[in-house]
């Protein structure tokens, strides 16, 4: 588009010959203007919609708003909201529990789905079905999902403890839901069953890319499925692999609907997230401070997780970049 | 048509009626009635439910004529409103009112605009106060009796009284009054105000060796009552709610509460200062004791309680597998309606359950009997938190139009009662207690109403502090002892502005 930054400039006498002087900062904006002008709008939207709020977001994290006082008559209480905070039991217990649901949800919607894409990467008869068929729970309305498993979950009459007691497999009511020690786990399968067919696409897209000449020349080394598996496809799939857990890891750290829905947090806290604690304490309790105190908390978690992010999708480039 | 309608719910068991009705005249006597007469001022040697039945009918309305002295008929303009109103669990006849409602004020006041958005009891809070926030609100608000404080302490509703709709404060219960007023200044105007009854299924206390005309008459009768159904029959006993963030948990609490003796400031007192925190006292350790009694101990209610609402306990109590519930009065019309629905053996077996439903006044504790004084206010929102201009006339006209007798009482015709007491004097309550079965008891237990603290912090103690405390209790991670002192701390704190 631009010879200069196509080809760069001349370079400078003093310099080792070989090496080209990069351009300055101005410079490279400069010559890219048309290309920001094009993304302006896009920018300028962001802006609004996302960096004003985050900077609302943190100027509101330092007021107490309590619920008898209008949002103008806030009192400025610096970091208390982050002391308070950070110093609570109830934080702790939280951040256990998002960190729980977070980590194995992640994990197991990510095992989950490696299974099903190396099934579906086959060729056998019917395999367009089970694709389309694994891929209803992602596609199903995510509050919808959770009223139906609420009600498959339900202690007193639900379908799962209905069909268990009647195999003989339990000889009470199942208690998910109204168990603190069950809940969580019965919310991260339903979780996992929502979430799988994502890392599954994901993962499957990305066995499609693996080299039919490589795994060939394996076979012909006398490589085992195993170490076809270990040596050549997934060291061909990592960086699918890692795309895909971090976007899982962002989604169930920020994931509202099923908690929410199936079981608000409860019984006593036991299935509260970080997420399903900033909506209590902002539009149960109106603390907008401290809920915004909370959001900017887990906004640093979710910065460094981007940042991994952003370095996992250009790690490429950077290999590709000329010396 | 819609009178019809309210018609083909019948008196289908007017000795049991009459019964209660004696028996509401009776307990109406007591020394300890009267004290709660001065909480919502409503004289209960006065309100008796053969009074509420002799004046019915003995007053005409003509609602246009009366509100064409506020805003004049031919006036043009715009109003948006929000409100709380039936939903799909609601009885078809809720339904019907509504429509009615709003086909009548379009006639009457052909002029003006009504954008009105029928909003989820479960949602309107938030997404108020959402709107209020960004300058987004409606013009008109009806709210449930507690949630009106809190916009009122943040100044986001204009004040508003009944003269300003051309009627007197005097038609109005002095304790619903009670509920829109703060810092003395009046925000807001009744519409319904009730009470709610116990109810229970005949049948399965039969079955389980009870007598099944008497309802349980103290909170420990229904423990054992529980506890007798579990073991006689295995179905579940009482509809214990405890969930988080929903009203009905304290709604069905609280009355326990207060009948032995607690409370969660002194709300329950004569002269309430709702600066004396008593969730820590004897009374309340006794109640939440009861809910562990039943839960734990017992294994009598169902164990699905900490997830519940009311909403779902219809469904075991009209499959024959739940014996009590608290509830409206709307819940028999509401039992019918879903009987109705059902096919088959299905049907004949729900229909069984409704012929066995029965009402009676809520348990007595310790110290007393008491109810929620329940119901719902209509606001002006302050014009600041309006989206567009406020059109303050057209406001009127609907509000007039909503908190006069006949609307006020149509309105509220299977779950409530007027908020304006001339509705009780009109044809539509005559009709009301013809056709609504078990409505004498559930009026019957207004003189027993409390009202819930008017604090801003109303909501957050009610529905996120009381229900945490029992959640705490169920699932056994404190002792009784240590959630009433935790909640106790949890509300000093917010009284103290942490």
């Amino acid at each position: 588009m631009n010879d200069t930054v196509a080809n760069g400039p001349e370079p400078d006498s003093d310099r080792p010959a070989g090496r080209r002087a990069r351009p300055g900062l101005l410079a490279r904006i400069w010559a890219g203007r048309w290309d920001y002008m094009y993304i302006a709008p896009a920018l300028i939207v962001m802006l609004l919609v996302i960096a004003y709020p985050i900077y609302y977001t943190v100027v509101l994290s330092f007021f107490k708003t309590p619920p008898s006082l209008a949002m103008s008559d806030r009192i400025f209480v610096g970091m208390d909201n982050y002391v308070t905070l950070l110093k609570s039991k109830n934080f702790h217990q939280v951040t256990i529990n998002t960190f729980v649901w977070t980590v194995w949800s992640t994990f197991f919607a990510v095992v989950l789905g490696f299974g099903a894409a190396l099934v579906l990467n086959r060729e056998f008869i019917g395999r367009g079905i089970l694709r389309g068929v694994l891929l209803i729970p992602y596609v199903i309305s995510a509050v919808a999902a959770s009223y139906v498993w609420r009600w498959i979950y339900h202690s007193d009459f639900g379908v799962l403890g209905s069909i268990l007691f009647r195999m003989g497999f339990i000889e009470d009511k199942l208690n998910l839901l109204d168990n603190v020690d069950r809940v969580l786990p019965a919310l991260i399968v339903v979780n996992v069953w929502k979430e799988f067919p994502f890392a599954m696409i994901m993962i499957l897209a990305g066995l499609q890319t693996v080299p039919e000449q490589l795994l060939r020349a394996a076979r012909v080394d006398g490589a085992s499925p195993l170490n076809q598996f270990l040596h050549v496809t997934l060291p061909h799939l990592k960086g699918v692999l890692i795309i895909t857990v971090l976007l899982l890891f962002v989604a169930n750290l920020n994931h509202f609907t099923i908690p929410w829905i199936m079981t608000g947090g409860g019984p006593a806290g036991a299935s509260d997230i970080w997420i399903t604690q900033i909506y209590q304490i902002a539009f149960g309790r109106i603390r907008f401070g401290i809920a915004s105190a909370y959001s900017v908390i887990l906004f640093i978690v979710m910065v460094v997780i981007g940042y991994f992010y952003v370095k996992a999708l250009t790690a490429g480039d950077d290999r590709r970049r000329p010396s | 048509m819609l009178h019809q309608n309210a018609r083909s719910i019948v008196r289908a068991s007017r000795p049991v009626g009459f019964a209660s009705a004696l028996l509401a005249t009776t307990l109406l006597s007591s020394p300890a009635v009267y004290a709660q007469g001065d909480k919502t001022g409503i004289d209960p040697e006065t309100w008796t439910a053969e009074y509420v039945t002799s004046i019915a009918g003995t007053e005409t309305v003509d609602t246009a004529a009366e509100c064409a002295q506020v805003t004049p008929l031919d006036y043009e303009g715009k109003v948006s409103y929000w409100y709380y109103g039936p939903t799909e669990a609601s009885p078809e006849l809720e339904h019907e009112m509504y429509d009615a409602f709003f086909a009548t004020f379009a006639e009457t006041y052909p002029n003006i605009e009504l954008d009105a958005q029928n909003i989820g009891y479960n949602d309107l809070l938030n997404k108020l106060r959402t709107a209020a926030l960004g300058n987004a609100a409606p013009m008109v608000a009806r709210l449930p009796i507690l949630w009106g404080a809190e916009f009122a302490s943040k100044g986001q509703l204009m004040e508003l009284k009944p003269e300003d709709v051309g009627y007197p404060t005097s038609d109005f219960w002095p304790g619903a009054m009670k509920s829109v007023t703060l810092n003395g200044k009046v925000w807001g105007i009744p519409t319904n105000n009730e009470t709610m009854a116990f109810i229970w299924n005949a049948g399965i206390f039969e079955e389980a060796g009870l007598d099944p005309e008497k309802a349980p008459d103290t909170w420990d009768d229904v423990v054992a009552y529980s506890k007798q159904i579990k073991e006689n029959t295995g179905k579940s006993g009482y509809g214990l709610v405890a969930r988080v963030n929903a009203g009905n948990t304290p709604f069905r609490f609280m009355p326990m509460m207060w009948g032995e003796g607690g409370g969660a400031l002194d709300e329950a007192e004569a002269e309430p200062t709702l600066q004396e925190i008593q969730i820590n006292t004897p009374g309340a350790r006794k109640a939440v004791q009861n809910y562990y009694d039943m839960y734990v101990r017992d294994k009598s209610v169902p164990i699905s309680a900490l997830t519940n609402t009311q909403t779902e306990n219809q469904d075991p109590f009209l499959a024959n597998q739940l014996a009590m519930v608290i509830a409206h009065p709307s819940e028999y019309a509401t039992m019918l309606d879903r009987a109705n629905q059902a096919t088959g053996s299905d049907k004949e077996a729900a229909m069984k359950v409704v012929e066995n439903m029965r009402y009676g006044k809520i348990p007595k504790g310790a110290e007393t009997r008491a109810v929620v004084f329940g119901g719902g206010n209509v606001h002006i929102m302050n014009p600041d938190n309006v989206e567009g201009e406020m059109d303050l006339e057209a406001a009127k006209a609907l509000i007039c139009f909503m908190a006069g007798p006949e609307w006020s009482t149509k309105i509220a015709w299977v779950s409530s009662n007027p908020g304006n007491t001339r509705g009780f004097k009109t044809e539509w309550m005559k009709e009301r207690l013809d056709t609504i079965k078990f409505l004498d008891v559930s009026t019957s237990m207004l003189p027993s109403g409390i009202p819930f603290p008017v604090v801003a912090e109303s909501t957050e103690i009610m529905n996120i502090i009381i229900p945490e405390m029992l959640q705490q209790v169920l699932t056994e991670q404190m002792s009784v002892e240590e959630a009433t002192a935790d909640a106790e701390q949890r509300i000093q704190g917010l009284l103290d502005g942490i």
